[in-house]
């Protein structure tokens, strides 16, 4: 993996095909979780990524999840779907790849690597910032590299 | 008359557009530049401005980053849950 670098309006990476797939099959996995939200209603990634507005009142959160849930759902499903239509040429690749995703895709990048990050976070158990060091220590070096891939993007974004 | 009239309401509705705030609150996951862009981004805050605010939400808990009425704070809310950062609403003098 090279980080991104942000090339006159494109922003560019290097992935290698195993990079390319693993992050693939997790934002398929996290477009996945949330299009099929109804069956699993109480995991502790979907309370994350779509949480609570209001604490200390369960009805007003409920009903701004009514009015607001299907479009962020709908929303965060395209941003992993276009993250894997982006790496699908590397993924496939037999090499290292380069990735040049443009201003509308960075977008969708740069949230759904939150998402997918945010869903990792849940499954290592990493409620506050005294839990990094928990969980599967593979789970654990993926979730560093999605943070370093995330980073990188935001300082492309940046200038 | 009318001038005194038209003050009070504008009074009124500036007290009632501003009864609701916007709260973001620390996580683990996001990382501060992602943040502080966010900020930057979303509510047109300078880049000093972000950070500050970004650090509030590091070492306080949270932050207030906006205040106003309901439907703007449910908006404001919703785009927060937009970009993956844990953002609640509360009456601003809860």
């Amino acid at each position: 993996m090279k980080a991104f670098r942000r090339s006159r309006h494109r922003f560019v990476a290097v992935f290698d095909p195993d990079e390319a797939s693993t992050l693939s099959l997790l934002a398929s996995q996290v477009s996945d979780l949330i299009e099929n939200r109804a069956s699993h209603g109480t995991d502790p990634a979907l309370l994350r990524l779509l949480p609570d507005a209001y604490p200390d009142d369960a009805e007003a959160s409920a009903e701004f999840r009514r009015f607001t849930a299907d479009d962020l759902a709908t929303r965060k499903a395209a941003n992993a779907r276009r993250i894997v239509v982006d790496l699908a040429p590397a993924a496939g690749a037999m090499s290292a790849t380069t990735v040049k995703v443009d201003a509308q895709s960075a977008q969708a990048w740069v949230r759904s690597l939150t998402d997918i990050r945010l869903t990792i976070a849940a499954r290592l158990g990493i409620e506050t910032d005294g839990d990094v060091e928990s969980g599967d220590a593979v789970l654990r070096d993926l979730y560093d590299w999605l943070g370093f891939v995330q980073s990188s993007l935001v300082d492309c974004l940046d200038r | 008359m009318s001038d005194v009239l038209e003050q009070t309401e504008l009074v009124e509705s500036t007290v009632l557009d501003s009864s609701w705030v916007t709260i973001v609150w620390n996580d683990p996951v996001n990382l501060m530049n992602y943040v502080s862009w966010v900020f930057r981004s979303y509510f047109g805050f300078s880049r000093a401005e972000a950070d500050v605010r970004m650090l509030q939400v590091h070492h306080d808990g949270r932050a207030v980053v906006a205040t106003g009425g309901r439907e703007d704070m449910e908006r404001h809310v919703e785009a927060m849950h937009d970009f993956g950062l844990w953002a609640t609403l509360a009456k601003a003098d809860a």
